[in-house]
């Protein structure tokens, strides 16, 4: 301390010591008191233990501490000594614009030793770029928010300064150590990256995705299907059968599920995944931000650094007049627009659409009210109404599905999570024009050619349901292929059936006449879409072939009778009997009489099956045949509703916008080539190094048609299980394959819940509202020239 | 005789990085072999050609009879006269005539596709696995014709041409990689298996090959010593050494050869050095 400030001090002191006399006494006085009390002796005492507590505790823990401390040091390291592998990891775009001239890397750091690259800016000092990038100066005028950027690319990360490009080595004394040099060769697609604190290094070359095409880069495959919710729809109306299988699933997945726990139990050394291994999926962001990020920091380089300046010369103010006296007016014109013009149209638009919605959503009520929870509804029973339902569902998605898709607009191109839904509602559209376009041309043909189609389809029903199943059952009362049947029994049951066709045929007769309408109907219903009529002829098919459905059933139903009696007994004719009660075969005394009896009925019975066995094969050929012609129809309303045809065409056009994970190339280096050539003594020493390229893999066309091979699974499961066979045999009824479970297909497109008339109302006022476009100057940023035009844009 | 047993070649420009290929074709081919190889492709040529010939011709004299209206078509680069002049006036279209004319069509066509699928079959298989630290590993096998290399696999060029299906796995998810071992037929195989997290099966590693024993275990130390760094540094050291060796023979070679003079001993040592045999 100063001595003057010191007597300055002591001087006051004293003042205020006289001044106030009495403070100074009471101190003295509780000094004395305290002192009585014991109070300084106590404090003396904790004073002393605190101190030997210290000493005896603290000290030496703080020393094992730092011990400790160094240890873990030398293994993981800090700033300055390498990671613990030493490893440089270097995502470098190769489609980057290869210089000569020294520039400066900047680009994303994950961590030390683990760099993406985004630009190399040429003709500025590093210094003055780590500042402008900490004042946000390289990402001024950004289009969109710059939050964003950190967001995706990384939280708590910005991008800064990562090295320097073919600087000398002389000129390195400035730079950091953990920075990279990197020598770039413009006739070679790898640069040569040397770095002082790692001791190998990885270059990862990529080509940047570019964003405004859409394209990206994603480990996992692009999802065309909205999402699973097979889950969620299943257990409400699946049948018994169904059920059961389902029951089977769900055991053998536990049982995987469990094996898979036992192997992983198994693993010996659990290696916890490092830094870089986690920052890989925040990497994939990174690289698809790439091309973005250069594009706006190249923009804004001119802003760094002092830069020559001079005045626009007289043709350039020309020039200038001119675009902007072209501006204004375009300006005022497209406000006119907006202003007026707009609004109301799209205020028309809205309420036509939110009309339509409630309409939709009238009819939608009608196709889906269930008189009964658990009883089927319109749309479960009838193809048309199915394929209405469909395309209603995916009208009320439209406008919600846009809404998002323009609301992408005022994001940056970059961000890819809505590219699936951009897909899924192209496909949507594209597939309902394609359905129309072929629908018109079928619909006029038809429209065109009534009378004709009528008498064809009139003939063919004629023909196939009443003449061809007449024939057949003449064919069965006879003796059919030799068969000698019990020909009282075939002449009954040829009687009764023939009498049903009798009147069916009348039904048919009087049908005649109406039927060229019903086709004129269906032809106009193609309008919307060739989809309609071949829903329509599913369900005519349906309801024209009724009699066969029926007569199935019933030749069924006394097969199966038969068959069960004749099983009964034979039980008796063994001399045992079922037991209900345990469910098992007991042994049983019968009387005489009733023996006696049991195996007559048992013989007739067995005598006359072969008959009826014969007329239930013929009609279970006949329903088998129908099941078949409608699964075509599915088919193929299947393919006009929801074939992938925009990804198809995507993929074969570029094949980058439908990423299917990525895969990695190595490279030969260059010290391959090197063999001979002894290293040049001035060069750093270049550690080893491993060149490999990143690209994407296309989707594989398996996982575009995905959902239709596990259609295709699920109908095979159900048609050709020994379940149903067996059900044939005994003449047990086979259940339809539930609609529902058939088109999981068609509603993977759709979401589970449809949006309410509000939510889409809400929706649709949402809308940004619209923007004066973008200020095109073309003389003075058009983005192209900005670059060269550095020096006259500082001016500006 | 033109393929070889499964063997290894191991590429490791830095400890860090590996990629170990199991492949069937020759490591060092002799002369018999190279020019045996440069036959079965002129025959898969020749093979691929008269297919395709036998198959216009059929198509030709079943659809486009004289008799009908195929001058109207402008489907063809060439006009149709010079068509009936390749089938009629030269030797190999005449013998393709008689041919179909005397094989009836059912038997023809399936033949013809048959020959056609032979022709871009591959003769070698070829797996590879690449194991990049802080990365993952990525498996990778030939297909198996050479036209599914162009579409399948998205047009795979550059070092490793020839796409075929690529699994990448990253490290995150690797739970382990071991040596299982599985019944093969009656035998039993050691197959190297990739345990990824929250998947229901294992990823064999070199699934079409299946190499041997020692192999396996090679390709599976190296890829712990990569992945994980165990002990992988002596590893790379190995490889290293191994290199500089190789480029001293190398030069050896060269100094001997412009002396006139050649080791054959040398050579075969060189040639042990480069690659491993697994068989």
């Amino acid at each position: 301390m100063h001595p003057f400030s010191v007597v300055t001090l002591a001087i006051f002191v004293a003042g205020y010591g006289t001044a106030r006399w009495d403070l100074v006494t009471r101190l003295y006085e509780l000094a004395l008191f305290a002192w009585d009390k014991g109070v300084i002796s106590r404090s003396v005492q904790g004073f002393a233990l605190l101190s030997l507590l210290f000493l005896v505790v603290l000290v030496p823990v703080q020393y094992l501490a730092s011990l400790e401390a160094d240890l873990a040091g030398s293994g993981s390291g800090g700033w300055d000594m390498p990671e613990h592998d030493g490893l440089m990891r270097v995502f470098w775009p190769a489609d980057i614009e290869r210089s000569e001239l020294p520039g400066v890397i900047v680009g994303w750091k994950n961590s030390s030793l683990d760099v993406v690259v985004v630009a190399v800016l040429n003709h500025v000092d590093p210094k003055n770029v780590e500042s402008a990038l900490k004042t946000g100066i390289l990402l001024r005028n950004a289009p969109h928010p710059t939050e964003r950027i950190s967001q995706l690319c990384g939280p708590r990360l910005s991008m800064s300064v990562l090295g320097l490009t073919n600087v000398g080595p002389d000129a390195s004394l400035d730079a950091e150590p953990s920075w990279v040099k990197a020598v770039i060769d413009p006739y070679q697609r790898a640069p040569t990256i040397a770095c002082a604190v790692a001791s190998s290094v990885q270059i990862i070359l990529f080509e940047r995705p570019i964003p405004r095409n859409m394209q990206y880069i994603s480990l996992n495959p692009i999802a065309l299907a909205l999402i699973d919710k097979e889950d969620a729809r299943q257990p409400a109306a699946s049948e018994a059968s169904d059920a059961e299988e389902e029951e089977q699933e769900k055991l053998a997945k536990k049982k995987r599920q469990h094996l898979v726990e036992k192997l992983q139990q198994h693993s010996v050394i659990r290696h916890p995944p490092t830094e870089k291994d986690k920052v890989l999926p925040r990497i994939v962001n990174q690289v698809n931000w790439a091309w973005e990020l250069e594009q706006l920091l190249q923009k804004n380089v001119p802003l760094i650094g002092t830069r020559p300046k001079r005045t626009l010369s007289v043709s350039e103010r020309v020039v200038e007049q001119a675009t902007t006296m072209r501006n204004y007016v375009v300006v005022q014109l497209w406000d006119f627009i907006i202003l007026y013009v707009f609004p109301i149209i799209r205020a028309i638009f809205i309420f036509v659409l939110v009309g339509h919605r409630g309409a939709a959503e009238i009819l939608l009520q009608i196709l889906e009210w269930r008189p009964r929870p658990g009883s089927p509804a319109l749309k479960d029973i009838s193809a048309t109404a199915q394929q209405v339902e469909i395309r209603l569902q995916q009208f009320c998605y439209w406008p919600m599905q846009y809404v998002k898709l323009r609301l992408r607009k005022n994001d940056w191109d970059s961000v890819t999570t809505s590219h699936p839904d951009y897909i899924r509602f192209y496909n949507s559209l594209w597939l309902v024009a394609n359905d129309v376009i072929i629908g018109i041309a079928l619909g006029s043909y038809i429209i065109d050619n009534a009378a004709w189609v009528s008498d064809q389809i009139g003939l063919l029903l004629q023909q196939y349901t009443v003449d061809a199943l007449h024939s057949s059952i003449e064919w069965l009362m006879g003796w059919p292929a030799g068969l000698k049947l019990n020909k009282e029994l075939a002449l009954f049951l040829g009687d009764l059936f023939l009498w049903v066709i009798e009147y069916w045929a009348g039904c048919i007769r009087a049908l005649q006449p109406v039927l060229p309408h019903i086709i004129w109907f269906i032809g106009f219903s193609s309008f919307g879409g060739a989809s309609m009529p071949i829903a329509f002829s599913s369900d005519l098919l349906s309801l024209l072939t009724v009699h066969i459905y029926s007569f199935y059933l019933a030749a069924a139903r006394i097969f199966h009778w038969q068959l069960t009696i004749l099983l009964s007994l034979f039980q008796l004719f063994r001399g045992k009997k079922y037991n209900v009660l345990r469910n098992r075969v007991d042994s049983c005394d019968y009387d005489l009489d009733q023996l006696l009896l049991g195996t007559i009925l048992f013989t007739l019975l067995f005598f006359l099956l072969p008959t009826v066995a014969v007329f239930y094969l013929n009609f279970a050929v006949a329903r088998m045949a129908i099941i078949l012609l409608k699964a075509m129809f599915d088919t193929q309303l299947s393919c006009l509703n929801h074939f992938p045809l925009f990804a198809l065409m995507l993929r074969v056009k570029d094949p980058r916008r439908l990423p299917g994970g990525i895969r990695f190339e190595l490279f030969d280096t260059q010290d391959r080539f090197a063999f001979d050539s002894t290293p040049t003594p001035g060069a750093p020493a270049q550690p080893p190094t491993s060149v490999i390229h990143l690209k994407p893999i296309p989707l594989s066309f398996t996982a575009m048609f995905h959902q239709y091979f596990r259609m295709g699974k699920r109908i095979r499961k159900h048609y050709l299980s020994p379940r149903v066979v067996f059900c044939l045999a005994t003449g047990r009824f086979v259940p339809p394959i539930n609609r529902r479970n058939l088109y999981s297909l068609q509603y993977s497109m759709l979401p589970a819940v449809r949006a309410g008339i509000l939510e889409m109302w809400d929706a649709l006022n949402s809308l940004p509202k619209m923007k004066r476009p973008v200020k095109v100057n073309p003389y003075l940023s058009n983005g192209g020239s900005a670059r060269r035009m550095n020096g006259r844009r500082g001016a500006y | 005789m033109l393929t070889s047993a499964p063997h290894l070649h191991v590429r490791r420009p830095s400890p860090t990085t590996a990629e170990f290929t199991v492949t069937t074709r020759p490591r060092n081919p002799t002369r018999t072999q190279r020019l045996l190889l440069l036959a079965v492709g002129a025959a898969r040529l020749v093979l691929a050609l008269g297919a395709g010939l036998l198959l216009y011709t059929e198509y030709w004299t079943q659809f486009r009879h004289p008799s009908s209206s195929y001058r109207q078509s402008h489907l063809w680069l060439l006009p149709p006269e010079q068509h009936e002049f390749l089938l009629y006036n030269t030797p190999p279209g005449r013998l393709a005539q008689e041919i179909a004319a005397r094989t009836p069509s059912w038997a023809l066509v399936p033949l013809c596709l048959c020959a056609l699928y032979l022709a871009i079959r591959r003769i070698h298989v070829e797996e590879r696995l690449l194991v990049l630290r802080g990365l993952g590993i990525q498996t990778r096998s030939t297909p198996g014709t050479i036209l599914l290399g162009w579409f399948g696999g998205g047009g795979g060029s550059g070092a490793g041409a020839g796409g075929g299906p690529t699994r990448f796995i990253p490290t995150e998810k690797i739970r382990d990689v071991l040596i299982n071992e599985a019944f093969w037929g009656f035998g039993v195989r050691y197959i190297l298996v990739v345990v990824v997290e929250g998947e229901e099966g294992l990823v064999v590693v070199f699934p079409k090959l299946l190499p041997r024993r020692e192999v396996v275990e090679e390709v599976w130390r190296g890829v712990r010593g990569c992945l994980f760094d165990e002990g992988g540094g002596e590893h790379y050291q190995h490889q290293q050494q191994k290199d500089e060796k190789r480029r001293k023979v190398k030069d050896s070679n060269k100094r001997r050869s412009a002396t006139g003079k050649k080791s054959p001993a040398l050579v075969k040592e060189k040639g042990g050095e480069e690659v491993r045999n697994g068989s």
